[in-house]
């Protein structure tokens, strides 16, 4: 027999559920709301974006000479053959497809990499069909000093292009057993040249406005900078990296074992293992054309800097359209409750070397600047000035079109996620707090507002 | 009275009777040389970077002369062949230091600090801590463009270099030579590694990045990853000029932004090349320096160079992996260093960390070209090789024993290491 207390208090909780629970819309369907060129490119740009993403695309094998996997200097560890196999929800140049996704379907790219041409590695279980693109990072090397670095799932033991080659994958499970693999999943790069345009002095002038407001919440963020020339930093999840083409440098050795003219060493260079010279990916000296002269690392780093931001749904619909109507007032209730003293819905560009980003508004809802997420989202990595509870404002521009959240891709509910920026130490905890106490219809407006991101 | 005279006299006998000196630079110019056996392809980028290495840069290249974009608003120099000079283009400091005429061109103002001499050599500086105590590391360029006939409306001041260095905050570096810098990117992990564990009586490690964990190499401490990092990072640090890589300025004060960002980017047409790439090309396809041949002298003093464990550090030979560059495949590197970074003790230390590298850590310097070196150790302290050698060994150094072994030479073996390190 059930206590009659307890059925009351399920008798609430349904009725909650059905008439008043926020939940989350889900992704938007309807075409890619990102994937075109910025507005105002000149031709020379176009041409630019044009070269740029079919080396964004473009799939690579060991030597070349896998079929439909003409690039070269794969391995000898990986975690994908191609830029955009990770970038790919809901267009070339986003963060991890799915299943379920209403643009471009598919399941998790890594699975068939994993045995893909002749490749005999084992799939880690954090890696799954339906489940987000991750890379992993071990947070102690096994000496227990700090590690922090990408240890690549994948080894090309086994294909067929790399005869004699025979490394063994990264020990996942003990390092899952003794807590020390955090996985991080890709970052958008969907107006990518717009954010890189966004001056130094408006992001530390936007990060001390506010300063009662955000002292109130227990708000504080720093940017994070680089040793080199001691600038600002702010791309990827610590706003670890300084540039495009640092992004696009690193990430091609470290994700796919691409050399370059950035980072010309492989990270693994066991005998038998290392098949090309380096840089794998250099300037083409010999090309006849200036897009055919580039190097992928430069191709890349063109088309993220020349890829559009992601457009928001539109905000009309009939007149008095209740959708409507509560986006924009959820979009209030985003200000209200102070969401947006992090997510800062406007940053503007300085001047630029292309007109297309000289003072345009960048509406990233985004700082740019790092804070403390408290323990619950800590991955216990140092990168620059980023400590382990520390993370970059995620970029919301193009959220309604997102499948997976957070640094690790945890979720897929943007409740959850609400809800995760709260644990202890978290600096949105104060925020966190507000969106609980909203009324239901509010809390709804402000997921509907998020969503048509 | 006396004691003075006989010290003085004991000091002018050991001079003219055997008292080791170092022979001093070679004479003879220096030239700039592609390294051998390049393509024809090679062979032009190598030209079409040294005219970039060498390209003087004013604020919009309105300047006459200076036709390059982007200097400021703080610089150190307005080329990089300004800086990497002696004893040829990609070398390091010359006699005479082109920062003093530097700190008026064109109508600047700027006050020369006390530690620039003009018969001194190039420096940068570094701050180990800023004023409000946190640490610090970074540049902090010499001049600004304040008053320059190019630079209307921009108003900042110079670092308070007095206070910094009345602090014991300021920390000088000279230039990099980069003859020969191309082998040394090639030059495989596995080598390095190999050789580390071969020397492992003597500490020291190697130095490495944050992005994808590979050994770093280049730089006084081994800080930068690659020659396009390295170009990248300079382009921005010791001129201003932004680029690709490194695109915004280190100081945006409203009035000193002239120019659109990246000042230096591939060329829309053209070949396709930024700066920073046909720099880098420049530095990855030069030659290395070439030694005079060998004399029965620098013959014992190779061997003195071995015995008394310079040797161990001063790794006489590393190897390229493969490269994509037949030039650069597979070959010895006779670099004279390990690339790795040693404690040097206090009396080298700068308390600034870089990577993996700490205060007292440096990158063995390559002693390939040291024949014509005019400055000496990181922050151009001496012109004397003895007094290079003996600052090798103060507390806490590696190289203390090694040092205790050239004090222990007989003087003419102490000669003829002398002669054998100018003859590189």
């Amino acid at each position: 027999m059930v206590p009659r207390k307890q059925i009351i208090a399920l008798a609430i909780w349904a009725a909650g559920q059905t008439i008043w629970a926020q939940t989350d819309p889900g992704p938007r369907s309807g075409p890619p709301s990102a994937g075109q060129p910025l507005p105002g490119l000149t031709a020379g740009e176009l041409a630019y974006f044009a070269a740029g993403i079919s080396r964004f695309s473009e799939v690579d094998s060991v030597s070349g000479t896998e079929p439909g996997a003409t690039g070269s200097g794969l391995g000898p560890r990986f975690n994908m053959n191609s830029c955009a196999g990770c970038h790919a929800q809901p267009s070339a140049g986003g963060s991890s497809p799915s299943p379920t996704s209403r643009q471009a379907a598919q399941v998790n790219p890594q699975i068939a990499m994993a045995t893909r041409y002749g490749a005999t590695n084992t799939l880690p279980p954090f890696i799954q069909p339906n489940g987000p693109v991750r890379v992993v990072r071990f947070v102690r090397n096994a000496d227990g000093t700090a590690d922090g670095g990408v240890h690549d799932l994948f080894t090309i033991t086994g294909r067929s292009d790399a005869a004699g080659c025979s490394v063994a994958q990264p020990d996942f499970a003990t390092a899952e057993q003794q807590q020390n693999a955090i996985f991080r999943i890709p970052s958008p790069v969907f107006g990518a040249g717009l954010i890189e345009m966004i001056p130094e002095s408006t992001i530390v002038a936007n990060l001390a406005a506010n300063a009662q407001e955000k002292t109130g919440f227990g708000i504080g963020g720093i940017v994070n900078r680089n040793g080199n020339d001691g600038t600002i930093t702010r791309f990827g999840w610590k706003a670890q990296n300084k540039s495009l083409l640092m992004f696009a440098g690193e990430a091609y050795n470290v994700e796919q074992g691409v050399t370059n003219d950035l980072f010309p060493n492989e990270r693994d260079e066991t005998p038998g293992c290392v098949f090309n010279g380096i840089a794998e990916d250099h300037f083409n000296r010999a090309a006849t054309s200036a897009t055919a002269a580039m190097s992928d690392i430069i191709g890349m780093a063109e088309f993220m800097r020349y890829l559009a931001p992601p457009v928001p749904a539109p905000p009309n619909g009939p007149p008095g359209n209740p959708q409507a109507q509560s986006v924009a007032n959820g979009n209030q209730v985003f200000g209200q409750i102070g969401c947006a003293l992090c997510h800062t819905p406007m940053m503007q560009t300085g001047k630029s070397q292309s007109a297309a980003m000289t003072n345009k508004p960048v509406r990233l809802f985004s700082d740019l600047a790092l804070h403390n997420m408290g323990s619950g989202l800590a991955d216990g990595i140092t990168q620059g000035l980023a400590q382990g509870n520390e993370f970059r404002t995620a970029p919301l521009w193009g959220l309604g079109q997102r499948i997976f959240f957070l640094h690790d891709g945890r979720t897929t509910d943007l409740v959850q996620v609400i809800g995760q920026h709260a644990s202890a130490g978290s600096e949105a905890n104060g925020v966190v707090q507000n969106f609980n106490s909203l009324p239901p219809q509010a809390k709804q407006d402000l997921l509907n507002f998020l969503r048509s991101l | 009275m006396r004691l003075y005279v006989a010290a003085m006299f004991g000091l002018l006998t050991a001079s003219s009777l055997g008292a080791q000196i170092d022979p001093g630079p070679r004479a003879g110019a220096g030239a700039v040389q592609p390294l051998a056996g390049l393509s024809a392809g090679e062979l032009e980028a190598f030209k079409q970077g040294l005219a970039r290495f060498r390209e003087v840069a004013s604020v919009s290249g309105a300047e006459p002369g200076a036709t390059a974009v982007g200097l400021g608003p703080r610089f150190n120099l307005n080329s990089c062949a300004g800086c990497h000079a002696q004893p040829a283009v990609g070398g390091s400091s010359p006699w005479q230091n082109p920062q003093i005429a530097a700190a008026k061109q064109y109508g600047a103002g700027n006050t020369i600090p006390a530690f620039l001499k003009l018969d001194g050599p190039v420096r940068v500086v570094r701050f180990s801590r800023f004023f409000d105590g946190r640490p610090d590391g970074g540049v902090h360029d010499l001049f600004v463009v304040t008053g320059r006939k190019d630079a209307a409306g921009c108003n900042i001041a110079q670092p308070n270099f007095d206070y910094a260095v009345s602090q014991r905050n300021a920390f000088f570096r000279i230039p990099t030579p980069v003859f020969g810098a191309g082998l040394i990117e090639a030059i495989s992990e596995a080598s390095i590694m190999n050789n580390l564990r071969e020397n492992f009586e003597i500490r020291g490690h190697e130095n490495r990045n944050r992005n994808d964990g590979t050994i770093t190499r280049f730089g006084w401490k081994a800080q930068d990853k690659s020659l396009v990092a390295f170009a990248g990072e300079a382009l921005n640090v010791e001129e201003g000029v932004t680029n690709e890589q490194f695109p915004h300025e280190r100081e945006d004060t409203p009035g000193c932004v002239f120019n659109t960002s990246p000042e230096d980017h591939a060329a829309r047409g053209g070949s396709g090349a930024s700066a920073v790439s046909a720099v880098a090309d420049f530095m990855r396809f030069l030659a290395p320096p070439a030694p005079l041949p060998a004399t029965d002298s620098t013959r014992r003093g190779e061997q003195a160079f071995a015995r008394i464990g310079c040797a161990a550090c001063h790794t006489p030979n590393l190897r390229t992996g493969k490269s994509d560059v037949a030039a650069l495949n597979e070959r010895w590197v006779p670099l004279y260093s390990d690339l790795a970074v040693h404690n040097m003790g206090t009396g080298l230390e700068d308390f600034i960390d870089q990577g993996e590298a700490r205060g007292r850590d440096w990158r063995t310097a390559p002693l390939w070209g040291l024949g014509q070196r005019i400055y000496l150790l990181h922050d151009g302290r001496t012109t004397d090789l003895v007094q290079a050698i003996r600052e090798h060994g103060s507390p806490g150094s590696d190289a203390g024993r090694t040092v205790a072994g050239y004090d222990a030479l007989p003087m003419e073996a102490r000669q003829d290491l002398l002669k054998f390190l100018r003859s590189l």
